[in-house]
């Protein structure tokens, strides 16, 4: 769909479902995700098993409200999902048994369009990579790799346990499990790195031909700080350790360097025959991820699992974090029927809905038609950015961030909000 | 411990029963009745003062006094009752005068009517200290016998003997195992002449002395002398605005009778007004019927601004009016100059309502709207001192609930222009002419009285020359303790120097300063350029020797603090067209979300709002974006 300010946004079924699984054999001290660590995500007391039937439940409730609102699935109203994406935490700590089950569910629940991209998010150590083929047979299309770096040391200094051997027999075993979209996570701008670090990062991960790629300078935030981890809120308080860990890394950190290792990695991927369609996102022809697409269309999605997300095109939804509460209200209890978990909801008005959309746009290759562009009360600050080289307008008329624009779309986007 | 806790001031207006002392009732003299019945005719009136450097105990002593006076009694003393607004009590020196009327028996078995007229204690308020002691035929000095003399000591007694004043020497704290009463005798020998018989050796705090200093008052003050029947002539000493009574002066009748029922005419300000009320301080106001040549006392003038009744100014009666004043009348003059804005452009107007307000309590500072594009719309302030100038910031900011920022402190500049197109002056360097404009700039330079132990005259020495200071001459008061003079330009005295004195003799020296006048200097504007535009806020007024370093540190210091824009953004600091130190900030290379999935969007763009909000503060000087922090820290640089 195409940004347009005068639209007045109306709810509108989902066409893709993200499912959060918010375990992991250890913490990462930079990780902002819903994470539980340890024993609750292994051993005797782990909370895997409780956790999977609370999901089938959220899911079921929720397929409740939508056949209410837009009929059942596969009817006029409701289109089937044309995604799936489990995401973490480390959704391979599920056994793939189970996994298949939940997807023979949300089949019969919310529909599953033929050929659509199911994506399991994996981490490349042996005992949270999983079972491919079993993946792969539960209908799983795309696995997305948490690889990070292809430098042992580096991988130590990130408070990371795998080797990079490690992601690539995490890739050999999932094409050879059939998995047909494999993608990696890579990082950097990270404590102590360089030029030449991050270019053999790249070379090595490119040499396991991935199918997709996604590069994220590292980022140290503070969700405390931003108030988003009270009780009802969406992320986890910060361990003080990982506190630490931040505060020291962040001056290790440089801007400038940044800017570099990403301009190297569009020249160097445009040469690899990868297609950079996201700021942060690269593919091959075919293997961009259309559930990623989705969020940034401005789609509408459903969402379950502790801290998850879902938007309905004009409401923003999300679960509160906090596992116990989330259990809690799905398992009900005596004479207390399962129900919906706590969380919180936002109503996104025509003109920030219209600017939120843009702003998405603009962080994909398609950019947004030169029309929108000359719409007030966006024009000012696009003609803006066109002078001063952020964006660029294309043979098909439309609007695109350059290179430079990409590494300060901020400059951009906080005169759109 | 102190004794300043406890009630915050005495309640001006409020009802305080007249103590019933059994003074006995006088049937000589005439005229003057109050409401307490007996008449004090001149001859046994006193008008005095106490004088002290900050710390020796004045305040304690006129607790003392009033005391012994049964002025207050024991049970309605509030510790310390001259001293009457918040402010002072914390900083522990009197900004304003005030003054008291205690009625004495003395050994002699009469009744004597005491005027205690107290003085502020700080250098800046000197003028208002000089005529509060032209009020005066007398004068207390109080000297800590643990500290000796001090600078303010020096200061204090200079003015009171160029009043005409006769002294009581009181060695002050005896019961200290610390005092040295001896040592600090032969100072006062030494250095102010003061001969050692003259000296009564007291303890404010346990009372020792107290009674001898009563009947000192009595004996060696000699009493007012003036002619109740010429055209009225009172001085104001002092003033503050009331609510309901308008202004009230606290006078000094030097000629003449003032009636409840006279219009007054002050001769300076050329002001009219009906009065509405005079009477005593005890120390409460007592309106009384007359007041005659000799008296201390008030008149509420139902004026609406302090400005029309200045210290220093002449009262007269209209009916009858004198032909010319009192002499020694000046306007206040402002020394130190510096713009104050508010920190949140909204509460401009408030701003401007409180500086009105305060003024009607305080015409000694001055205010003109100005603006500016670090720091917007404020006002260009001019104050009798630093002090003052943190006074008046603070009471503004208390008083208003404001959140103010000062620019650095100026002095005013006289600058002669070329071509005999006459002459200016100029308090804000912003306004400076340029350099091919200007034949002279003139400064002003104060004398500098600094008295420390001995051990530290090097490092004093150091200090005044860092500040373009010209040693001029040392005296020994003992020992161990030296009384150095100093010329310094005023404005490097302004710039923190009272605390590096402090600090670099471990706060055992003290100061003290006068005028000295203006005299030409090398002097020059230095600008600081960002991205080629001036950032007028940041300009100032330096020697020319000193340029170098002052703009290395601010372009440094600037270049820290201004974030990276778009564009490389150079910062200089120039004099004219010629750039002596340059910084450069880079270009801002990456400001951009690594991440913005399903569960980003609305914390994204919270961020992204934040980072629009965080420009919309920023002040915008030619394209570039500067935190108004960045100006605040280059302000406060010389804070640190
Ligand atoms: N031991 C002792 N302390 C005194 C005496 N007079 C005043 N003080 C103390 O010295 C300090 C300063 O006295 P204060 O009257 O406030 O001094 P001012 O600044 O001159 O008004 C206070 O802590 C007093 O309690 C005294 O005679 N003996
Ligand atoms: S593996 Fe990923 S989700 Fe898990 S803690 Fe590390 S960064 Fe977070």
């Amino acid at each position: 769909m195409e940004p347009d300010a005068t639209e007045v946004p109306v709810p509108r079924p989902p066409v893709g479902l993200y499912v959060h699984v918010p375990f992991c054999v250890s913490l990462c001290p930079y990780c902002d995700f819903v994470v539980l660590a340890g024993a609750a995500a292994r051993g005797p007391r782990s909370r895997l098993a409780s956790f999977v039937s609370a999901l089938a439940t959220e899911l079921e409730l929720r397929a409740d409200r939508l056949d209410g609102a837009f009929g059942p699935p596969g009817s006029a109203g409701r289109p089937a999902l044309a995604s799936v994406y489990f995401g973490g935490g480390t959704p391979t700590l599920l056994p793939a048994g189970e996994m298949a089950s939940l997807l023979a569910r949300v089949r019969e629940r919310y529909g599953i369009v033929p050929g659509a991209e199911i994506t399991v998010e994996a981490n490349p150590g042996p005992a949270e990579r999983g079972d491919p083929a079993g993946l792969a047979r539960a209908g799983v299309t795309r696995l997305s790799v948490g690889a990070q770096r292809m430098d042992r040391a580096e991988l130590r200094r990130l408070g990371r346990r795998h080797d990079p051997d490690d992601v690539a027999d995490a890739v050999r075993a999932a094409r050879g499990g059939g998995i047909g979209s494999i993608g990696l996570d890579l990082l950097y701008d990270i404590p102590g790195d360089s030029g030449a670090a991050w270019a053999s990062t790249l070379d090595r991960a490119l040499a396991l031909a991935p199918d997709h790629l996604s590069l994220y300078a590292l980022t140290l935030d503070d969700p405390g700080a931003e108030g988003l981890t009270g009780p009802a809120g969406d992320h986890l308080p910060t361990t003080a350790g990982a506190r630490r860990w931040r505060e020291r890394s962040r001056p290790q950190q440089d801007e400038d360097r940044a800017a570099e290792q990403y301009e190297h990695a569009v020249e160097r991927l445009a040469v690899a025959g990868f297609d950079g369609y996201e700021i942060s996102n690269w593919a091959q022809p075919g293997h961009a991820s259309r559930h990623n697409l989705i969020y940034w269309r401005g789609d509408a999605w459903e969402a379950a699992g502790p801290g998850a997300h879902a938007f309905d095109g004009r409401t923003r939804r999300w679960n509160a974090a906090r596992l116990d509460g989330w259990t809690a209200a799905l398992a009900g209890g005596p004479g207390r029927a399962p129900a919906l978990p706590p969380g919180g909801h936002e109503e996104v008005g025509a003109t920030a809905a219209a600017a939120e959309r843009v702003v998405l746009a603009l962080r994909t290759e398609r950019g947004v038609p030169a029309a929108v562009a000359s719409v007030p009360p966006l024009v000012d600050a696009l003609r803006w950015a066109l002078d001063a080289g952020l964006l660029t307008t294309t043979a098909d008329d439309r609007v695109v961030l350059t290179t430079r624009g990409r590494l300060l779309s901020n400059e951009l986007f906080s005169r759109l909000v | 411990m102190t004794e300043r806790a406890g009630p915050s001031c005495y309640p001006l207006r409020a009802h305080v029963p007249t103590p019933g002392s059994g003074a006995p009732a006088d049937s000589d003299g005439a005229a003057l009745v109050t409401p307490r019945g007996p008449v004090i005719p001149q001859e046994r009136l006193r008008n005095f003062s106490i004088i002290a450097h900050i710390d020796h105990g004045k305040s304690t002593l006129a607790d003392r006094l009033l005391e012994l006076t049964h002025t207050v009694e024991g049970r309605q003393m509030m510790s310390q009752v001259l001293d009457s607004m918040d402010l002072e009590r914390e900083k522990g020196i009197t900004i304003k005068a005030r003054a008291v009327r205690l009625e004495y028996t003395a050994r002699d078995g009469r009744t004597y009517g005491l005027n205690l007229i107290d003085t502020p204690g700080h250098v800046d308020f000197s003028y208002e200290v000089s005529r509060s002691l032209q009020a005066c035929e007398g004068a207390i000095l109080v000297v800590d016998a643990a500290q000796g003399i001090e600078a303010q000591t020096l200061a204090n007694v200079h003015l009171a003997l160029r009043e005409g004043l006769t002294i009581i020497p009181v060695l002050n704290k005896i019961d200290l195992p610390s005092a040295q009463p001896e040592v600090v005798m032969e100072e006062l020998e030494n250095v102010l002449a003061i001969p050692r018989e003259e000296v009564i050796l007291a303890s404010a705090k346990d009372g020792t002395g107290v009674p001898d200093i009563l009947e000192a008052i009595v004996e060696r003050i000699p009493p007012p002398h003036g002619d109740a029947s010429a055209p009225v002539k009172a001085l104001i000493f002092d003033s503050h605005y009331d609510q309901y009574k308008g202004v009230v002066v606290y006078v000094r009748l030097a000629h003449g009778t003032l009636h409840d029922h006279d219009t007054i005419r002050l001769m300076a300000s050329r002001a009219e007004a009906e009065l509405l009320e005079l009477g005593f301080f005890r120390p409460q106001l007592v309106a009384v019927k007359q007041l005659r040549a000799g008296e201390v006392g008030y008149v509420a003038t139902g004026l609406k601004s302090v400005r029309d009744a200045q210290v220093g100014d002449t009262i007269t009666a209209a009916r009858r009016p004198a032909s010319e004043p009192l002499p020694g009348y000046q306007e206040a003059k402002s020394l130190v100059f510096a713009g104050l804005y508010p920190l949140s452009g909204e509460d401009y107007p408030l701003l401007r309502d409180a500086l009105e307000k305060l003024h009607l309590n305080d015409a000694s500072f001055t205010y003109e709207p100005e603006s500016s594009i670090a720091l917007g719309f404020g006002f260009r302030c001019g104050f009798l001192g630093l002090l003052h100038m943190e006074i008046v910031q603070e009471r503004l900011e208390r008083e208003f609930d404001l959140d103010l920022i000062a620019s650095a402190p100026s002095v005013e500049y006289r600058v002669e222009l070329t071509h005999g197109r006459g002459a200016l002056a100029v308090d804000n360097p912003a306004l400076l002419p340029s350099v091919s404009e200007i034949e002279v700039i003139e400064e002003p330079w104060v004398t500098l009285n600094i008295v420390t132990p001995s051990s530290y005259i090097g490092a004093l020495m150091e200090l005044s020359t860092s500040r373009r200071g010209a040693f001029l001459g040392m005296e020994y008061l003992d020992p161990q303790r030296v009384l150095l003079n100093f010329e310094m330009p005023l404005a490097e005295l302004i710039v923190d120097f009272y605390d590096q004195l402090k600090s670099r003799t471990q706060g055992y020296a003290s100061m003290d300063y006068e005028e000295a006048g203006y005299r030409p200097a090398n002097l020059v504007k230095l600008d600081v350029l960002v991205n080629g535009e001036p950032v007028d806020a940041l300009s100032l007024i330096t020697h020319r020797d000193k340029a170098p370093t002052v703009g290395r540190q601010l372009t440094e210091k600037l270049k820290e603090l201004i974030p990276r824009q778009m564009f490389e953004v150079p910062i200089q600091a120039a004099i004219g067209s010629n750039v002596i130190a340059r910084e450069t900030v880079r270009a801002m290379r990456k400001n951009v979300l690594a991440k913005c999935y399903g569960g980003d969007i609305t914390r994204k763009r919270k961020l992204l709002e934040k980072q629009k909000e965080g420009k919309q503060r920023m002040k915008r000087v030619g394209s570039v974006e500067i935190p108004q922090d960045a100006f605040l820290a280059v302000l406060r640089m010389g804070d640190s």
